[in-house]
Order: C-alpha cells, then sequence, then structure tokens
C-alpha cells in the first residue's frame, strides 16, 4: 500500500510538473516576443485573444498542421530520432528540482514537493544535458545539408565547451555545501527573511556569474547564438526540420532555458526561500517561480540588447576566460572553505548550519 | 550494434547500451558512478566519436568474397570465449548471499571522494598526468603547420634561407640556400599568407 | 526475485565477448574502436558488481580510473585515426595492414 500511495505520487507529480513547465513554456514563448516587441519600440503580438493571451495556442494549431516536408536524401530513422533526443533530454531534468517545502495535503499527508530525491542528482542534471547534444549533431548531420552540418556541429562544440565551464562554475556551491542533493542545497540557504542565506549574495558571486554565462551559451542563445541565428547560417541545424518536428526543437530550447534557469535558482538563488516560507509552504512554489521567471526575463532582456559573439571568438572566450576564472572560484572557495570564512558567515546569514563540519 | 554496417547506428547503439549500464549501476547502488558514465562516455566519449564520424563522412564497405567465411569462425571462437565465462561463474562455487543492496554505504559520492583523496591518492594524480599526456598527444596530432607557426610573417625585401625551410620532411637538413628576389615570392615559397600587420583600432 | 551477482557476471561476459566479435570482425577502425570501448565496459560492470556484493570501495575507485582511462585513450586514438584519414582517404583496416603509406 505504501509503495503504491508512493507511486501515484509519483506519477501526479510528474503530471502536474509537466503541465506547468509546458505552459509556461509556452508563455515564454510569448512573453519573449512582447518584451522584445518592448525593447524594440513596437507592439509583440496582442490580436490573437486579450493581450495575445491565446497566442500560444495559436501556434501550436499552425504547428500541427503544417505539412510535414522530409528531406529526400536525409538519413530517415536519424532525421525522426533527433528531435525525440532533444526533447526528451531536455525535459528529463525536470525530475530533480524542488518546487516547494514540505506541505501539509488533507488527504496524502505531508509531501515534499520534489518529484524524486536522490544522492547526485546535480551530477544527474549535468550528465542529461550532455546526451541533449546529440540531439543537435544528429539534426545537423542527417538533414544532407551543408549549412545543417556546419550549423549542427558548431552548435554542439559550443555546448560541449560550455558544459565544461557550467561543470566547474557548480563546483563552488558543491563545496560550500558539502551535498550534491538539491533539496538539501536549497534546505541549506534558508536564512534571515529568507533572503539572507542565498549563495549568490555572500558566498558564490563569481560562481553565479560564470554559471550565468556558460548557461546563456549551453543554450545557444544570444549573445552565444551563432550557430542558430537567422541571418548567418540559414537557421543553422534546424534549416531542413518543419511543423511538429520543428516545434520538437523550438520546444526543447525553450525547455533547456527553462532548465539552467530552475538550476541557477536551486543552487545561487535559495530556490523557494524567500520570507514567510516556513509559516505559509505554498508561498514556497510562488518564489521558485518567480525567481525562474526573472531569469527568463533576463535571457529575453540580454536578447534584445547584446550583439552576437563571432563563433571564435566565442570558443576562444569559453576556453581562455571562462575556464580559468571558474577554476580560481574553485580554489578560492576551497580556500575560504579551508580557512573556515563560510562557516563565520553562515552564524550571520543562515538559519541553519551547513552540512559541512 | 556489431551487427550494423553504417558506424552512425553503431555509434547511436553504443550510446543507449552506455546509459543501460548507467541504469544498471545504479540498480547495484553505485549512483555516482553511473552519473559519471553518463558523463564521461555516453556525453564526451561517445561526442568526440560521433564528431568523427560526421568530420570523416564515413560509408559502408562491403567485405571482399575471400574474407566473408572469418565471419562464422569469429563467431565460434566468441561462443567458446563464452562458454568458458558460463563455466567459471555458475561451476566454482564462490559468490557470497545475497545481501541487501540498496542499504550499502559504499555508493556514496562521499566515501567515493574520502576514498580517492586518502588511500587511492597516488592513482589519482597519475590519473591526472596521464590526462595531462593525453591533451599533449591530442593537440600534437591536430598540428597541420610546418617549421613556422601560423602568425609568421614574412621580411620585406629580397632573402636568402635554407632549403629545409621549404618543406621540413622532404628536405630535412638540407642546408642549400635558395634566393628570392621579392618578398611576394618568398611568401608563396614558404606558404605564409599576407596578413595586415597594420595595428587594429 | 532479487538479481543475482552471477547475473551480472554473466552479462559482463556477453558484452565482452559481443565486443571481442566486433573486434574481429568490423574492418571500419572507428566501428573497432567502438567495440574496444564495449569491452572496457563490460570489465567495469564486472568491477562495480563486484563492488556492490562485496562492500568495498575499491571496485567502484578502480573503474572511476578506467573511465579515466578510456577518455584519455579516446581522445589520442581518434586523433591518431584522424591524422591516418588525412594520408591514406580510407579508414579500413586490412587495407592498413602494412606499415606503408
Amino acid at each position: 500500500m505504501e509503495d503504491l500511495k508512493h507511486l501515484a505520487l509519483l506519477m501526479i507529480g510528474i503530471l502536474v510538473a509537466f503541465t506547468v513547465v509546458m505552459t509556461l513554456v509556452a508563455y515564454t514563448v510569448l512573453a519573449e516576443r512582447r518584451v522584445l516587441g518592448f525593447i524594440q519600440g513596437r507592439l509583440g503580438p496582442n490580436r490573437v485573444g486579450p493581450g495575445g493571451f491565446l497566442q500560444p495556442l495559436a501556434d501550436l494549431l499552425k504547428f500541427i498542421f503544417k505539412e510535414d516536408i522530409v528531406p529526400d536524401k536525409s538519413t530517415r530513422f536519424i532525421y525522426f530520432l533527433a528531435p525525440i533526443i532533444a526533447t526528451v533530454a531536455a525535459l528529463m531534468t525536470m525530475v530533480v528540482y524542488p518546487f516547494g517545502p514540505d506541505v501539509n495535503l488533507p488527504v496524502l499527508g505531508t509531501i515534499r514537493l520534489v518529484i524524486t530525491r536522490f544522492d547526485v542528482a546535480l551530477l544527474y542534471v549535468l550528465g542529461v544535458t550532455s546526451v541533449g547534444v546529440y540531439g543537435i549533431a544528429l539534426a545537423g548531420w542527417s538533414s544532407n545539408n551543408k549549412y545543417s552540418l556546419m550549423g549542427g556541429l558548431r552548435s554542439s562544440a559550443q555546448m560541449i565547451s560550455y558544459e565544461l565551464a557550467l561543470g566547474l562554475g557548480l563546483i563552488g556551491v558543491v563545496l560550500q555545501s558539502g551535498t550534491l542533493d538539491l533539496y538539501s542545497i536549497v534546505e541549506q540557504q534558508a536564512g534571515h527573511l529568507g533572503i539572507s542565506g542565498w549563495n549568490m549574495i555572500w558566498v558564490q558571486p563569481l560562481g553565479f556569474l560564470i554559471y550565468l554565462i556558460a548557461a546563456i551559451a549551453e543554450t545557444n542563445r544570444v549573445p552565444f547564438d551563432l550557430p542558430e541565428a537567422e541571418t548567418e547560417l540559414v537557421a543553422g541545424f534546424h534549416t531542413e526540420y518543419s511543423a511538429m518536428k520543428f516545434a520538437l526543437f523550438f520546444l526543447a530550447e525553450y525547455v533547456n532555458m527553462f532548465t539552467v534557469s530552475m538550476l541557477a535558482t536551486t543552487l545561487f538563488l535559495g530556490g523557494w526561500n524567500g520570507p514567510f516560507v516556513h509559516q505559509l509552504p505554498w508561498l514556497g512554489v510562488f518564489y521558485f517561480l518567480g525567481k525562474v521567471i526573472l531569469f527568463l526575463f533576463l535571457y529575453i532582456w540580454l536578447r534584445g540588447t547584446l550583439p552576437r559573439f563571432r563563433f571564435d571568438q566565442l570558443m576562444a572566450f569559453g576556453w581562455k576566460y571562462l575556464v580559468p576564472a571558474a577554476i580560481f572560484n574553485i580554489v578560492l572557495t576551497a580556500t575560504l572553505q579551508w580557512l573556515g570564512a563560510f562557516d563565520y558567515l553562515a552564524q550571520f546569514l543562515k538559519t541553519q548550519t551547513g552540512f559541512w563540519g | 550494434m556489431v551487427a550494423q554496417r553504417n558506424p552512425l547506428y553503431s555509434a547511436i547503439s553504443l550510446i543507449g547500451v552506455f546509459i543501460s549500464l548507467a541504469c544498471l549501476y545504479v540498480t547495484l547502488a553505485a549512483p555516482f558512478i553511473a552519473a559519471v558514465q553518463v558523463i564521461v562516455y555516453a556525453g564526451a566519449i561517445m561526442v568526440l566519436v560521433v564528431f568523427v564520424i560526421m568530420l570523416l563522412n564515413v560509408e559502408i564497405a562491403e567485405r571482399p568474397m575471400r574474407l566473408r567465411a572469418l565471419v562464422p569462425i569469429a563467431v565460434m571462437l566468441a561462443a567458446v570465449l563464452f562458454a568458458e565465462a558460463v563455466f567459471m561463474i555458475y561451476f566454482v562455487q564462490a559468490s557470497p548471499a545475497t545481501p541487501t543492496r540498496n542499504i550499502s554505504d559504499v555508493g556514496l559520492t562521499r566515501s567515493i571522494g574520502e576514498g580517492l583523496f586518502t588511500t587511492y591518492l597516488l592513482p589519482f594524480e597519475i590519473t591526472s598526468i596521464l590526462l595531462l599526456m593525453a591533451i599533449v598527444g591530442a593537440m600534437t596530432l591536430a598540428r597541420t603547420g610546418g617549421l613556422l607557426s601560423s602568425r609568421a610573417a614574412v621580411v620585406p625585401g629580397d632573402q636568402v634561407f635554407a632549403k629545409e625551410m621549404l618543406n621540413r620532411q622532404k628536405y630535412i637538413d638540407d642546408l642549400t640556400p635558395v634566393t628570392t628576389h621579392s618578398t611576394e615570392e618568398a611568401r608563396g615559397l614558404l606558404g605564409v599568407e599576407d596578413q595586415d600587420r597594420s595595428p587594429k583600432a | 526475485m532479487t538479481p543475482q551477482l552471477s547475473w551480472y557476471l554473466a552479462l559482463s561476459a556477453v558484452l565482452f565477448t559481443i565486443g571481442v566479435v566486433g573486434v574481429m570482425v568490423k574492418r571500419n577502425v572507428i566501428s573497432m574502436f567502438m567495440c574496444i570501448e564495449l569491452m572496457l565496459n563490460a570489465v567495469n560492470l564486472t568491477f562495480v558488481a563486484f563492488s556492490s556484493f562485496f562492500r568495498d570501495l575499491s571496485g567502484q575507485l578502480f573503474v572511476f580510473i578506467v573511465m579515466t582511462v578510456a577518455a584519455a585513450e579516446a581522445a589520442v586514438g581518434l586523433g591518431i585515426i584522424i591524422a591516418i584519414f588525412r594520408n591514406r582517404e580510407s579508414l579500413d583496416v586490412d587495407d592498413a595492414s602494412s606499415l606503408r603509406l
């Protein structure tokens, strides 16, 4: 009976998380178009429904009804497999993020608002992000089009380069928290008024910056989006994809954006911590989603503001500047940890002491 | 994976095998090794292999008739090897009783970290040196430039240089002088491209 | 029923022999390389199975080292393959069986 209840909770959790994430992703697309319009001095889509509210539905209908063109000489199996790999890898990371603290439900008792919790959650996220590179590389290859191949290879090379900086930027947080489990890392960031314990402010400012830059490069967004910019390589690796498969790639990109925003929120911004969250647990979900939306707004803002890097500048920046900066951050964090600076700071900032020691 | 003729399909099957092995490691209460398997093997090594397959544009080649007979022989020899392994596993009684594996402390990251930095520090350091050797080796293999670096420029005017500067392998230790009478001739012979050396704004 | 140790070892033996067949049978040098990686993984599975059933940490640490060595070998091996391909224009191992170009 216990197992059945556990399984039922898992299923409900997955369904709810999936629905929430997909809805948010769909409205992120709309929000991007409107915010970009605002930055660029024009209105975004505002005709479909009040204020453009039903625009994602219109986009979905368009994608479903569009003609599905498959290039003649492409490798069929890989052509169909690539968007599946990209989307599945992007969605699989949803499983480990804690959406809120323990809440009391009337019939199910106290449940924890995370789908599953295991020891190596952070490594799992990194691993699944690594597998997502294949979707892009195989898409570029299977389209039998030299622009797609170039775009796909460039995009995958960029992603695997910045994966390294991403992983190294996270090590600072792991050193300070002493655990790879995302739920524990969020729990340790409880502070005065729910804000002072956040890892970004006192503990890891440099790590946060490195992670943010690496995350923007990892998801192929401006200013690192040369491989898929429309003016450069005719839309890059997804040139030959139409209708639903293109929708899957599009979705995968935005879900990836969502994933790295959620990871940044969890590790650096305190997850569901905020004022009065222990008295009112459901407030934690709002804080979490609010912070994630803040990150998405930052992404859109950067898209409207910055020009893009050239590919060799991008690779040089990743390998020659970001990786040494991340290593310096690790050494600095380790030294400060050994000297006890974080324990000293934790007395003032955190209401629970850190795990280490 | 072995029976597929297109190496790209082989690579995709191998990625599937690696991810399945990672799931098996999780059932064996080794979550850290499972995550590292996905990150290192499926996420890095196979990306390298897939890149190489795409860059070199490998095709499927047919086996000539005289070598076709080797495949059944190979399968038979492999069956012998497998039979030997089965014999060792099932008829040699040395395995312990099955304990409950899920409550083991061994696979946790903390235990692996403690082991890696205390008892097994020497293999860890040697592995890091090995990785350094691999990086240097890969960079040496990828280098296509000859004697001159890619940012070399030619001194303007006519000049005399040793013949071995033209092609290191062909004219090795050949020091007969080669005279050029103009900058363009020297550039052409040495294979140095015309670079704009004016200071950039 | 709970999985026995011998099941994991049998799976490892199967993977290893499949890898051996692949190395013997394949003509493409990249496919041979992938079969070698499969053999390494079979051995990794044996180590992790033993480490789990005997509660010994050294099995998993050795797997860690083996993975690192495999990564280093992959980098250098693929570099050599590319360098050979530049000179020969063919990835066939049977054609490359003599040391002349």
